[in-house]
């Protein structure tokens, strides 16, 4: 009975979704880092091989996800940390992302079916509605970013050895 | 309306992509293990099918269909999804450098979902509208992060299980994704009346 009340207890998403990450360079009081890839694809024993990894090399990939923090621990290049991130910036970042752009998509798309009722000038309120919900998605992401809502924080060093896994 | 909006609820939950379907069934089992990144994947994989459909319908009406290419279908689609995948990442990366971060991770895995190339190619065997077109791929889209939500949630309850160790890992996985199909088997015939 005990083992069950303490799998309920135990039961509770992460408020914060941790990555490790590498510094790679040192800017003042700012911290460049690259994260390690940490997701089931990365982990697996066909990574090297696989075709989801998409265009260019893992490693370039997480050249281009390179992000700073603020360097109050005296961090030094090739100190590998663990950074965490909100849960609810994860979700405020997909819906600002990818819900933004389709709902303002899907809106034009729908008052040009309604108002022409023809695909041409559905198809062209759509493309419009998409390139306008990328917009608002730009205004949205550069208010949240301003506010640092995005930003991952440092939560501590890594041990030795130590995974996004493990 | 009505027929729209059935439309959009019979792609979700009767004919589910990954459950009715059985399609794109590895990133349901690949990336599921953490809840926030099967929020991740289905916000990602939401848009692009959405936007994938808007396109393939595009190049198939105006460009496939007149010229008498349908035999190129199939790559022409494979093509259209690896480009969308390509203008989201530079979209993203562009309107938000710290939502690249955040999100940039499931991008690359959902070029090789067969469930946007199947949602694609299924809507130009139906001959539908477009804007039918785009809230069915709208439907499937939403049906899939919708498992993928509900499985995740269920393997991170099953972690915290005491499995059987021949049970343990995939293959209570695979019981509990064919049970979940059971259960949406339930919603058969609902879109028919």
């Amino acid at each position: 009975m005990d083992k069950y009340a303490d799998s309920a207890t135990d039961f509770s998403a992460p408020a914060m979704v941790e990555g490790i990450a590498q510094v790679v360079k040192i800017e003042g009081e700012a911290a460049w880092l690259i994260p390690e890839q940490g997701s089931s694809c990365g982990s697996c024993a066909s990574a090297t091989a696989c075709g989801s990894k998409g265009g260019g090399t893992a490693a370039s990939r997480l050249e281009g996800r390179r992000f700073r923090i603020d360097n109050h621990t005296n961090l030094s290049v090739g100190d590998r940390i663990v950074f965490g991130v909100r849960e609810n910036v994860l979700l405020k970042a997909s819906f600002t992302a990818y819900a933004i752009p389709l709902a303002v998509m899907l809106l034009s798309g729908a008052l040009a079916q309604w108002q022409y009722g023809s695909d041409l000038a559905t198809m062209a309120a759509t493309v419009a509605g998409l390139a306008i919900g990328l917009g608002v998605a730009r205004a949205v992401a550069g208010r949240l970013q301003s506010r640092g809502d995005l930003a991952p924080l440092f939560l501590r060093r890594a041990r030795p050895g130590e995974t996004c896994n493990s | 309306m009505k027929e729209y909006v059935l439309l959009v609820f019979t792609s979700a939950l009767v004919n589910n992509v990954i459950l009715g379907r059985f399609l794109g069934l590895c990133p349901a089992m690949g990336v599921t293990t953490r809840l926030d990144a099967a929020v991740g994947m289905g916000m990602a994989t939401t848009f692009v099918m959405t936007v994938a459909a808007l396109a393939g319908w595009m190049v198939n009406t105006l460009l496939l269909e007149p010229f008498g290419l349908g035999y190129l279908r199939t790559i022409t689609f494979i093509l259209i999804i690896a480009s969308t995948v390509q203008f989201t990442e530079m979209v993203v990366r562009k309107v938000s450098p710290s939502l690249f971060q955040l999100l940039g991770i499931y991008l690359p895995l959902i070029t090789t979902n067969c469930a946007v190339l199947g949602v694609a190619l299924l809507l130009v065997a139906d001959k539908m509208s477009f804007i039918s077109s785009v809230l069915f791929a709208l439907g499937s889209a939403m049906g899939f992060s919708l498992v993928l939500v509900m499985f995740a949630g269920l393997r991170e309850r099953l972690a915290l299980m005491d499995v059987p160790r021949l049970f343990a890992g995939p293959p209570i996985g695979f019981i509990v994704v064919s049970l979940l199909a059971l259960a949406f088997m339930g919603f058969s015939g609902m879109g028919a009346s």
